[in-house]
């Protein structure tokens, strides 16, 4: 539900629209919104280099299907607590005050169901950096 | 669905290319005595570290079975090497 179908409906709860005219919006709504586009599947990256000197010019091109990132941060539920409490202890004395203990399986799946939207751009005169789902 | 196939390309500087095709339920069925040894001493680290063996079971199919898709290129002047699973 995006945010103009909660717009809609808490006008309908705060009394300002009847039932039948929320319906109307709504359809009004999903008649001027496109078809969805297809959700992406895989993360990829990319890294080109030019290297005038050396062995030449370089590419790195990785593709991670967004599947394995989700059974990915599923296996964090697995970490026994004395690992995560000496991991907590070590982030503590570097500095970082983490709590991984609070960190759940279903933030880190909320963070992979938004990586969809993500695009990272990096130009450098020689090398070109580009992170993106697709 | 499981991994089927890996297959890892390299060109070497002399042009010539490498291919490997390894299918993985034949290699699996290959070693499956050392998979079932591997499957025994996955069972006793999940009892010490008390870990549930069959969510640490359930994890690991998850994983292998997400594996199919991956594509890793890496190429440096003449080299390319190409890791594929499909």
């Amino acid at each position: 539900m995006n945010e103009q179908h909660r717009e809609i409906l808490r006008m309908l709860a705060e009394g300002r629209i009847t039932a039948g005219e929320a319906e109307q919006l709504i359809d009004a709504l999903e008649r001027e919104q496109p078809a969805s586009k297809p959700r992406p599947k895989y993360l990829r990256v990319v890294v080109k280099w030019e290297d005038e000197f050396g062995d030449g010019p370089g590419r790195v091109n990785v593709r991670v299907p967004l599947q394995l990132l989700r059974a990915g941060v599923r296996l964090t539920s697995l970490v026994p607590p004395q690992a995560l409490a000496k991991a907590n202890a070590e982030l503590d004395r570097s500095g970082i005050p983490i709590d991984l203990a609070r960190l759940k399986p279903e933030h880190l799946e909320e963070l992979v169901e938004h990586l969809d939207d993500l695009t990272v751009d990096v130009d450098e005169t020689d090398a070109k950096v580009r992170v993106f789902c697709e | 669905m499981m991994p089927q196939l890996v297959t890892y390309r390299q060109r070497r500087r002399d042009g010539r290319w490498l291919r490997l095709y390894v299918p993985v339920v034949p290699l699996a069925l290959l070693l499956s005595p050392l998979l079932l040894v591997a499957a025994v001493a996955v069972l006793v680290a999940c009892l010490v570290f008390r870990i549930g063996p069959v969510r640490a079971l359930g994890g690991a199919g998850r994983l292998l079975w997400a594996l199919p898709g991956i594509r890793f290129e890496i190429e440096q002047g003449a080299t390319v090497v190409l890791v594929h699973i499909t």
